[in-house]
């Protein structure tokens, strides 16, 4: 392991023309902070209208011209959706589908990845081809077949079909496998000398190196679950048993349409989300795939 | 992580003598890491796939006998004009919605790869879109477009344009509305994609070609871009496919409407198998989608494979 | 290629396991023990069973009267049944007895074989159930509704009275309806309100539903719509005279016709009659404001039906899933009888929905309600008219309806003239279907 260091240069050697420098990045600063803030304006603005909505009554939501700020402010919403709703168990299912799928999505998706990264065997580029081929299928048409076969395993109203459905799909293999691929070969060549078996080298170097990968892959898997909407409405027909996103659907009724308390909703179950992005996001920053190696 | 626990082989090989024995170890090997993944794929992704291929050639309605029809159902689309225009709409949407989001994702990415003071707070605003209820979403962009009283054109109408575009009220402009709102949506998406490509490039890369004297520019072209070479495929693939298979979005937004003007096949596929119940057509119209997107992937893979050797 | 032949070889045959099993599916029910104690309990499939109890009041009802069967509820979700029943009917995993919640769909579950044969308790029925022929094909009943609704002009008469314009009076045809609409805007503008004539929501049915009743010889079937066009030009002309909010605004704006009437923006409006229900809720809760309304008879193509005006609705039916056993189907069948009745009819009344029978008793209950405009002109449009459905049972119906559906949004959005648009929705059902 101590042959090879791919660790960068942690202070950069001063140079003449640092103070002139200075001066423009921080014009330059100004300016991008500027831009920053005025397109987070407008990314945010749809959320903005979200928040500002839950406040409302519900025949108040929806008119013309657009009214930006609730009045009267309805606070109630925020309470009434605890009562009128099973909001925590939602909340309780939509938690345990996440974290176990991305659990096992994250964890056989790495695994399997490194098969189709750094092992040559027969068959491995058209069955990595099948991989991303069934991503290329619409999920509505081979729904049916689907829904028949997992009624017969019994999978059919319990959780444990959305764990079926979302754990083993392809997206987690092909976004962990081309991460792989930008590993240098050396690593596990130096390791094979070393006499690392290859499920060594996939725990001891090239799953540390994976850092930013297996973060992404954990917050997409996360957020995809948690905002999956037409699998649990499939597969999910007991009130114990439905998601947030389901949940929030049974305040559309055939006469009347709850808008207030989907928006309450809404903006409740984005927090979570919000929250756990924040915190993640803190492995992107350079330099950390590298620095791992260093020990 | 239990299944560490699986038997490690005692012995590596040293070197890579070519052997029947090596290949077959390696191979065994290989299924190994597959496996636990596979069989959930097989079971319960792959085979339901494998059924629609068999669907496309039978005029099954869900309910009734799948009886083989042949190529029926693929003559029949020669013919339909509906399918057509579902076609043409979704390759005009990917056209636009492709290049435009991998700009921008890209671009976010590389400005929010820095340790800029309040980037953890940029990054997630970023990301919001995307984990925003898609109803709100509708609600509000079709909003911020509405002909007359919508901000957009309000602003239009102050830079001096006189006729601004109906956006999602007009037959032509609906479709370039949609594609930029799904790429307003799906930013955040590919900029973390991209993100996690740009932690594997090693520093010393930049450094080294900073010591050679490239500039911001230069060292974009030379070391970024061939770097991310994987990740770039991978974000090209996935947006590719999700592109074709746009479907969401366009239902919370028009409909498919004005008219067909922004009927894409997802959405054709979902009407004819769920609201007409000609499933094997709708199967048939599903393997077409597969098609496209699976010879723009080979073509990508293969092209990825030369670039790599 | 071997691996590619055994794949396709696996896939047949898993195929055919699959679609072989899918009628066969043996329902087990909970608690069907019922031989012993005579005690069967049987599911039916709802929606949005907290705010719709229509389902729930029919079920305590129906048990009221016979201890020994109980209804058990299934939730459904209100936006995607059809979807969800499709899936649980082919994987075996249907509830006993299913509501048809959209007659389009009807055809997909008759045509299916998903659906018992209830000629028997349709015999015992009594003349006044409305809509049991939209459920028969070929003699055969597959399912027996238990409310009909019907499509009215709501108005309000408030703004009536500040734009100092006439009520309607039951002899409306759509011209004095459009005439109507445009005075009342006028009027109202010089009274200093901005509400407009009137509100047409932004479904098709609103043009296309009383056209097909309506017009001679319309025929939704026939695939020649032309009948369609003067409908649709008055539509057109309604929005560009600024008398009704246009199409572009209230889609983009994402407008419900619940908060366009509730809150006083329109002086009328062409709305179904779960509509009443829906407005007296609103109005008790506060959401809607709280203003003296009415419902008159939809207005007519011509004054020679004002006797019986003609509408249209599709009635909802409960049907029986033929996998379930001879005991549970014996009891759903009880069922289905006590849904035809009269006491449920007068049940679901009370709560404000239209029943499957409107006779006198029955109107006596749903104006008996608190708030509900009581007026002889409400009473007249709720007892009297000849609802025609929205949807014939046929199988094209649906494939017809979408290609209806694209020309609505194309003319109203005013991308094509309704004459235009009509011509090229015909084109297509020429070339797509039948």
């Amino acid at each position: 392991m101590a042959t090879l260091t791919l660790d960068r240069p942690q202070a950069t050697t001063p140079r003449p023309e640092r103070d002139a420098r200075n001066r423009r990045s921080l014009v330059g600063k100004v300016v991008l902070y500027a831009v920053l803030i005025a397109a987070a304006a407008v990314i945010m603005l749809p959320f903005f209208w979200m928040v500002t909505s839950s406040l409302k009554s519900n025949n108040q939501v929806f008119t013309v011209p657009i009214q930006w700020f609730p009045d009267p402010v309805v606070w109630s919403n925020y309470v009434d959706i605890w009562s009128k709703s099973d909001m925590t168990t939602w909340l309780k299912n939509t938690l345990i589908l996440s974290v176990t799928v991305t659990f096992l999505q994250v964890f056989t998706g790495s695994f399997a990845a490194y098969g189709f990264s750094k092992m040559r065997f027969r068959g491995r580029d058209v069955l990595f081809l099948a991989y991303i081929g069934t991503i290329a299928v619409p999920w509505q048409a081979y729904m049916i077949p689907q829904f028949i076969l997992m009624s017969r395993f019994g999978l059919s109203n319990t959780l444990w079909a959305i764990i079926a459905l979302q754990a083993f799909g392809a997206f987690g293999v092909f976004l962990m496998k081309q991460y792989y691929d930008s590993i240098p070969e050396e690593l596990s060549e130096a390791a094979r000398i070393d006499g690392l078996s290859e499920y060594s080298i996939w725990r001891r170097i090239v799953l540390p190196l994976s850092g930013p990968a297996v973060a992404t892959l954990t917050l997409l898997t996360f957020v995809n679950t948690w905002n999956d909407y037409l699998g649990p409405l499939i597969y999910l027909r007991d009130r114990d048993l439905w998601t947030i996103q389901i949940g929030l659907k049974t305040f559309v009724s055939q006469y009347n349409a709850e808008y207030a308390l989907i928006m309450t909703g809404s903006v409740l179950s984005v927090l979570p989300i919000a929250i756990i992005f924040m915190l993640g996001q803190r492995y992107f920053v350079q330099g950390i795939a590298t620095a791992g190696l260093k020990g | 992580m239990a299944t560490t626990a699986v038997p490690a082989p005692t012995r590596a090989p040293r070197q890579r003598p070519p052997g029947s024995r090596l290949k077959l170890r390696n191979s065994l090997i290989g299924w190994t890491f597959i496996l636990p993944n596979f069989i959930g794929f097989a079971v319960l992704t792959l085979v339901p796939v494998l059924i629609l291929f068999y669907l496309a050639f039978t005029s099954w309605n869900v309910f009734g006998a799948a009886e083989w029809v042949g190529l029926e159902n693929f003559e029949k689309l020669l013919g339909d004009r509906t399918f057509h225009t579902a076609l043409r709409n979704t390759g005009y949407y990917a056209l636009m919605h492709i290049p435009l989001t991998l700009a921008v994702s890209l671009g976010l990415a590389m400005l929010l790869n820095t340790k800029l003071r309040g980037v953890a707070f940029f990054r997630t605003v970023a990301f919001f879109p995307y984990i925003t209820s898609i109803v709100a979403i509708a609600v509000v962009w079709n909003m911020l477009f509405s002909p007359e009283s919508g901000p957009v054109n309000q602003i239009l109408m102050a830079l001096g344009i006189d006729n601004p575009p109906g956006w999602t009220t007009s037959t032509t402009w609906a479709m370039p509305a949609v594609a930029l709102v799904s790429t307003w949506r799906d930013m955040g998406y590919y900029m973390l994609l991209f993100l996690a490509g740009l932690q594997a490039i090693p520093g010393e890369l930049y450094e080294a070609a900073r010591v050679d004297g490239a500039n911001k520019l230069q060292r974009f072209w030379n070391v970024t871009i061939p770097s991310l070479r994987p990740t770039t495929f991978f974000v090209t693939v996935m947006l590719t496919i999700a592109s074709f298979k746009i479907f969401d979005l366009i239902l919370v937004m028009t409909d498919g409407g004005p008219g067909t003007s922004t009927l894409v096949l997802s959405q054709y596929i979902y009407r004819k198998g769920f609201e007409e119940q000609q499933f094997g057509y709708a199967s048939a119209v599903a393997i077409v989608l597969f098609a496209i997107c699976i010879t723009v992937t080979v073509v990508q893979f293969l092209v990825n494979k030369r670039r790599n050797a | 290629m071997k691996r590619t032949i055994m794949m396709s070889a696996a896939a047949v045959a898993a195929a055919t396991l699959v679609l072989a099993g899918c009628s066969s599916g043996t329902d087990t029910d909970p608690g069907g023990d019922g031989e012993v104690t005579g005690e069967v309990t049987i599911t039916l499939a709802g929606w949005s069973l907290s705010t719709t109890p229509e389902f729930q009041i029919l079920a305590d009802a129906f048990h009221e009267q016979s201890p020994n069967v109980t209804v058990e509820l299934v939730e459904y979700d209100a936006t995607e049944y059809d979807t969800q029943m499709i899936a649980d009917l082919a994987a075996g995993t249907a509830p006993d007895m299913y509501v048809q919640k959209n007659l389009k769909n009807f055809v997909t579950y008759q045509d299916g074989g998903q659906l018992l044969d209830v000629s028997s308790v349709a015999a015992e029925l009594g003349d006044d159930v409305d809509g049991v022929d939209a459920y028969t094909v070929d003699g055969v009943t597959y399912a027996i509704p238990y409310r009909q609704d019907a499509w009215y002009l709501y108005y309000n008469k408030d703004l009536f009275d500040a734009a100092g314009i006439a009520y309607p009076d039951g002899s409306w045809t759509w011209d004095d309806y459009a005439t109507a609409a445009e005075d009342l805007t006028a009027g109202l503008t010089t009274a200093g309100s901005d509400a407009k004539g009137t509100y047409q929501h932004g479904w098709q049915s609103v043009v296309q539903g009383f056209a097909n009743a309506q017009s001679d010889g319309a025929d939704l079937l026939s695939g020649d719509w032309e009948y369609l066009v003067p409908y649709y030009e008055r539509a057109v002309a309604l929005q560009d005279a600024g008398a009704q909010v246009d199409f572009g605004t209230l889609t983009t704006n994402s407008l419900t016709y619940q908060s366009q009437f509730g809150t006083q923006q329109a002086a009328m409006m062409p709305m179904g009659s779960w509509y009443v229900a829906t407005l007296l809720a609103q109005q008790a809760s506060g959401e809607a404001e709280t203003f003296n309304w009415g419902f008159a008879p939809a207005p007519q193509f011509d004054d020679s039906t004002t006797d019986e005006p003609v509408t249209f609705a599709d009635p909802t039916g409960i049907g029986i899933n033929p996998a379930v056993d001879d005991d549970v189907a014996a009891a759903a069948m009880e069922f289905l009888t006590f849904v035809g009745s009269e006491d449920a009819a007068s049940a679901l009344a009370e709560i404000g929905i239209t029943p499957a029978i409107t006779n006198e008793a029955v109107t006596e209950t749903f104006f008996g309600i608190e708030g509900v405009p009581t007026d002889e002109l409400s009473q007249f449009a709720f007892s009297t008219h000849d609802v025609r459905p929205e949807n014939p049972v046929d199988v094209n119906t649906v494939a017809l309806q979408n290609i209806l559906g694209d020309a609505h949004t194309a003319i109203m959005s005013g991308s094509v003239s309704p004459a235009d648009g009509i011509a090229e929705a015909m084109d297509r059902a020429a070339a797509e279907v039948g």
